[in-house]
């Protein structure tokens, strides 16, 4: 809203109380709450431009379309060069820059020679005097104004601050200067002054306003005029339209707009010679019904459409915008205008179903006056056409509807100093409300019964009034006072578990500080992804779509961590060289298994989507640019990787193969595996592999270039558990080494599971029998030292060398009881592993 | 026999000689040491000397024996002092050595953390101390906790303050009244609804808006308050605010606080703070508050009645205050980030700049 400061100060009665200057009345308003979020100076420099008379005027010697004109300022006489067609004769009034002024603008006015004649000053537009759009001509002053008059102290408001005020959404009665100057004046303790305005009293017709939906239209003025002379509206109106930034149109369009500025009620004039049977009804649009809207667009109309229409048809969509047949133009001679209240939702369902945000449906929509505040501002513009269109009104009609009841709300003055933490002392808040036009009964002094104003909708409860008195009575005198008796920080902190995983938040931060320390950046990734992509990554999960996305690339929400990672390492592929490490801890959503939330949030709980809390860790090998580092990843550092970080976070994971029928599709087949903790319920927490090579090409990675990628579902993963010891061994360990031959497909993890297997199945022979157990120099019982396929291997086959270690717990062991205990393991490890490969054996 | 005495005497010198000769031409311990082998050992060559002695008389004896005895401690003290000199050359040496440290040193790869994760926990670490639990929520939301329940009435304009994404319903179902949340403030309700005052909650957490410019990302972060309980007032709130500024920025900084409307809370009203990072740039007007000495951080005020009502609390009972504001923007503030696409890109080299 844009709220002029001379108009502010036009109504504020001058009193003790001094009005404040620009930028203070910048910091008052936005201390009411309305923050003034820019400020724009008008009229720079137009102190120097004076009423002229045209004493003499005749042909440029030179030049037959520029004319001569003789200008008396008030001072002297000048001759100046014009080339505008309207310049008036000998007697006329006309705006003069003389010779040294300096225009809006900054345009600078010296004498010129024009085709060999001096001119010594300019006749201005009002597009010079920057205080309009129209550019045919030069401005014609009344002929009343005396020569050298300054065209600032003419038109007031000439020389103008605008503040652009943010009206929050509650506050309908800011959207009008009434409204803010209501404000400033309570905030200054001076005196709100409204023209009086007698009631037009006109003929009562009924015909002219018929009103059929009365839950929709609460109140309805309807005024006939006849006898309208459409011309341009007064200069004083106009320039302040401008400085508002509302284009002059004609003489009534600018006074409902005046009116609209002035009392933040929106109005409408139509043509009544274009109504049929010169009438409005007020009703229901019915489905399919048609109408041309004054900015042209062609609606289709709903039955929850309100419409004004005529005898026949609808003519305006109803507190949204007016139609095009009926609209007011030069030539218009007989009117009929429009006061009304209409039900703020029903407009807004309106506006947007027809996508159209006027004036009229910002202020409708926030609640306008139905009350006082309506019939003045019909009042005022039933005066201003008359006075400026030469109308007479000839008849008119006032109906009612349904409007909000006027609540009485109880203010406890007690109360205020509860929710505020401030007393404000009684005379203060009774000036305040009064001020504020809320009418006070106090006869019960610790509960005042306040009936609030038709136009302030938005005050409804007791905190609403004690937002009033704080507002007034400001918040630099609010003390900082901790109320509550028992202190901070005697509460111990709890981090609730995040909803979406089983992670405590601060096990999530330690999860991120271990990655940290194994070298990977932090990646934030938008939640929202491109179907068709994440269908190519991610083919199982059912995504969630998002209705109104901005961009198609964003249809959908993420099921998955690995688009937008591929998509950043896309971007720095694109951009730079260097080798990639990222790690990301986000959420990601679908629609399966739904939330089993149970507690007084279950109800809504049950219809949202799944959301997850996933880790994900993408490392880039290859050079990407020539000369560029290889940082030589592999699937295998980034098993490392989640090894290592889940470590950190007292979760023991291990690697091992993809499970018959769980491939992943977004990894290579044949180079991917999976994270799994151990413990009582061993389970699945995550994949590793390198991405599949169809990936690679649909995010174009260069070629040579591979990413590796592996996530963890931390929803999976077992709260961390502090680490227990395990006893330092006394006697020494002894080893054997064990050379396998293996099909290449067998995995290492698969030989080493069977070989602890059989190693914690196998009777021993003894209580103090070596055991499989971690060797000296490891922390591993069995090590995998090598898979060897060179020379000597058979195609398909390969060499695997495993260590393993053997130790009793209270004694040093024998080489040939180790051996005998190694052989047994080894027969029982490999009979179990011929399921697997028939052919493996020692070699 | 005195002359036999003095002979054998002689002898025991002349090694001595000898030895001195080659233990000043000695480089290093190991020759010190094959030195004294050789004249000092079971068989070195004094040693051996030390059967003239059986040859003497009493006297001569008698001398020879002092002799021998003291050319021998001559003898050990000789190569122990050059072995000292030796040692002190040496060390004199390694001091002499200069290495130069500024060589770049291998490292292993230093990873980082993102300026909004070390902001949120900075922000958490601050309400942990206060006592505050740390909440958070789903980012897809019913408009009833997203709005409703927030005292967002259908159909009205304070629902444009937040231009909303709304989600698709499930295959099978029409609920159509799923958004991404547009604030962390459903927290709130769902704090209230599964608590019982007091109650003392912060919410950071991720946000949605349909908003995409310089300033704006569809995607964002907020952190919420909640704070409710018998006695709360707007003085407790920027005695809060105030406690807060003052732990984050690490300096006591002035709070001021400025009427305005969220249809959540009431009376409501922005929160500012005094610019802490005027003092970046000396002498130059600030580039953050552009010289207006004041940083706007966000919205506050004291819980609206219906919002207590529909998270099942006696408004007549219990009085709360609620604030909420950007953590990207603090995080950007406290980063100098220029531009907040920076954060959701992924460029290794705008992320690896923050290893803390």
């Amino acid at each position: 809203m844009l709220i002029s400061r001379a108009w502010l100060q036009s109504l504020l009665m001058p009193g003790r109380v001094a009005f404040p200057d620009e930028a203070g009345l910048s910091s008052l308003i936005t201390g009411l709450g309305l923050e003034v979020e820019g400020v724009t100076q008008f009229g720079a420099g137009l102190e120097a431009v004076v009423v002229g008379v045209v004493r003499g005027k005749r042909v440029h010697p030179s030049a037959d379309k520029l004319g001569l004109v003789e200008i008396d300022d008030g001072t002297r006489t000048v001759e100046v060069v014009c080339g505008a067609g309207n310049v008036p004769d000998v007697g006329g009034r006309i705006a003069f820059a003389p010779e040294g002024a300096e225009l809006p603008g900054g345009f600078k006015i010296g004498a010129r020679t024009i085709r060999g004649v001096e001119s010594r000053g300019m006749i201005c537009s009002e597009v010079e005097l920057g205080i309009g759009v129209d550019g045919d001509g030069i401005m014609v002053l009344p002929e009343a104004w005396a020569p050298g008059d300054r065209l600032i102290d003419r038109v007031p408001g000439i020389v103008d601050t605008v503040y652009e005020v943010s009206v929050t959404p509650n506050r309908p009665d800011a959207l009008g200067h009434i409204g803010v100057a209501r404000d400033v004046a309570t905030k200054l303790g001076c005196t709100l002054v409204v023209d009086p305005l007698a009631d037009p009293e006109p003929v009562p017709n009924p015909k002219l306003v018929t009103l059929s939906a009365p839950e929709r239209c609460g109140r309805y003025f309807g005024y006939a005029f006849e006898g309208a002379a459409v011309g341009p509206a007064p200069l004083w109106m106009r320039v302040r339209l401008h400085r508002l930034g509302l284009r002059s149109i004609n003489s009534v369009v600018d006074i409902t707009n005046y009116v609209l500025m002035e009392w933040g009620q929106p109005l409408h004039a139509f043509d009544r010679a274009r109504l049929a049977e010169g009438r409005v009804v007020v009703r229901l649009a019915t489905d399919g019904e048609t109408m041309t809207a004054l900015d042209g667009a062609e609606l289709t109309l709903t039955d929850d459409d309100l419409v004004i229409a005529d005898a026949e048809r609808p003519q305006a969509l109803a507190g949204v915008m007016g139609g095009a047949d009926s609209g007011v133009a030069e030539g218009t001679t007989t009117l009929l205008l429009e006061g009304a209240w209409f039900a703020p939702r029903d407009v807004r369902r309106t506006a947007r179903r027809h996508q159209i945000s006027s004036d009229s449906s910002f202020r409708f929509e926030r609640g306008a006056d139905h009350g006082v505040g309506l019939a003045r501002a019909v009042a005022r513009a039933v005066q201003l056409i008359g006075d400026h269109t030469g109308a007479r009104l000839v008849g008119g009609h006032y109906v009612r509807g349904e409007v909000p009841e006027q609540p009485t709300v109880v203010l406890r003055p007690a109360r205020v100093d509860r929710v505020l933490g401030m007393a404000i002392p009684t005379d203060e808040a009774r000036r305040i409300l009064a001020g504020l036009e809320i009418e006070v009964d106090a006869s019960d002094p610790d509960a005042w019964s306040c009936v609030i104003p038709t136009h302030r909708p938005d005050l409804g409860i007791e905190e609403d009034l004690i937002e009033e008195l704080m507002r007034h009575h400001g918040l630099d005198a609010l003390p900082s006072a901790p109320a509550m008796a028992t202190g901070y920080g005697t509460q111990a902190p709890t981090a609730l578990r995040d909803p979406a995983g089983a992670l405590s938040r601060a096990e999530v931060d330690a999860l991120v500080d271990a990655f940290v320390a194994t070298g990977c950046h932090e990646f934030v990734g938008l939640a929202f992804a491109c179907p068709e992509t994440l269908a190519a990554v991610d083919g199982h999960s059912v995504p969630v779509g998002v209705t109104n996305p901005m961009r198609k690339q964003h249809g959908v929400l993420r099921t998955h961590l690995l688009p937008g990672m591929l998509d950043a390492l896309a971007l720095n592929t694109a951009r730079h060289g260097r080798p990639v490490r990222l790690f990301e801890i986000g959420r990601t959503y679908a629609w399966d298994s739904p939330p089993t939330g149970t507690g007084p949030t279950e109800s809504i709980d049950r219809r949202l989507p799944t959301e997850r809390l996933r880790a994900g860790v993408l490392l880039s090998s290859g050079v990407i640019v020539a000369g560029g580092e290889d940082a030589g990843f592999s699937a295998q550092t980034v098993s490392a990787v989640l090894c290592d970080a889940l470590a950190r976070v007292g979760v023991q994971a291990h690697v091992r193969p993809t499970s018959d029928g769980d491939t992943v599709a977004c990894l290579h087949p044949g180079v991917q595996a999976e994270l799994w903790v151990g413990g009582a319920e061993p389970r699945r927490i995550g994949h590793v592999g390198r991405v599949h090579p169809d990936l690679s090409l649909r995010w174009d990675l260069p070629e040579g270039v591979d990413a590796f990628y592996g996530e963890l579902e931390l929803g999976a993963l077992p709260p961390g558990t502090p680490t227990l010891m395990v006893g330092l061994p006394r006697f020494p360990a002894t080893s054997r080494d064990l050379s396998l031959d293996t099909a290449q497909n067998l995995p290492a993890w698969t030989v080493v599971d069977a070989l602890r297997h059989a190693a914690s199945t196998l009777k021993p022979s003894a209580e103090d029998a070596p055991k499989l157990a971690p060797g000296d120099r490891t922390n591993a019982d069995v090590e995998v030292l090598e898979d060897y396929r060179g020379k000597g291997i058979d195609p398909g086959r390969r060499a695997l060398l495993l260590r393993l270690h053997y130790r009793a717990a209270e004694r040093s062991v024998k080489d040939a009881e180790v051996q005998s205990v190694h052989d047994a393991l080894v027969d029982a490890a490999l009979s179990a592993l011929r399921s697997t490969d028939p052919s493996v054996q020692r070699r | 026999m005195r002359g036999v005495s003095d002979d054998a005497i002689q002898q025991l010198q002349g090694i001595d000689a000898e030895l001195a000769t080659k233990v000043d031409g000695a480089v290093d311990p190991e020759q010190l040491y094959a030195l004294f082998v050789e004249y000092l050992g079971k068989k070195g060559k004094l040693t051996k000397k030390r059967a003239l002695m059986g040859k003497l008389d009493g006297p001569g004896k008698k001398a020879f024996g002092r002799a021998f005895n003291a050319i021998k401690t001559a003898m050990e003290a000789r190569i122990d002092a050059r072995k000292q000199a030796l040692v002190a050359e040496a060390r004199a040496a390694e001091l002499a050595r200069f290495e130069d440290l500024t060589m770049p040193a291998p490292r292993g790869h230093l990873g980082s953390i993102h300026p909004l994760t070390a902001t949120r926990r900075k922000l958490e670490r601050v309400f942990l101390s206060m006592g505050y639990e740390v909440l958070d929520g789903p980012h897809v939301e019913a408009e009833q906790y997203n709005f409703d329940d927030l005292n967002f009435g259908k159909d009205h304009p304070a629902r444009d303050m937040q231009d909303t994404f709304f989600i698709d319903p499930q295959e099978g179902t029409d609920a159509r009244d799923l958004v991404l949340r547009t604030h962390t403030s459903p927290v709130q309700v769902r704090a209230m609804l599964t608590r019982e005052p007091p109650i003392r909650i912060i919410a950071p957490g991720t946000v949605f808006r349909r908003d995409d410019d310089a300033t704006h990302s569809p995607m964002f972060h907020q952190i919420e308050g909640l704070c409710i309980d018998e006695g709360v007032s707007m003085a407790d709130l920027k005695a809060t605010m105030e406690r807060f500024v003052g732990a984050f920025f690490g300096a006591k900084l002035a709070i001021r606080l400025r009427p305005s409307y969220f249809p959540f809370v009431e009376p409501g009203a922005e929160f500012d703070v005094v610019c802490p990072f005027c003092a970046r740039n000396p002498g130059e007007t600030c580039n953050v508050c552009r010289g207006s000495g004041w940083i706007e951080l966000g919205g506050s005020g004291m819980v609206h009645p219906n919002v207590l009502r529909a998270g099942g609390i006696d408004p007549e009972r219990y009085t709360g205050w609620a604030f909420g504001f950007g953590i990207d923007r603090m995080a950007m503030l406290l980063h100098g980030v220029t531009h907040l696409r920076l954060m959701f890109e992924g460029d290794v080299r705008f992320l690896e700049q923050f290893p803390c």
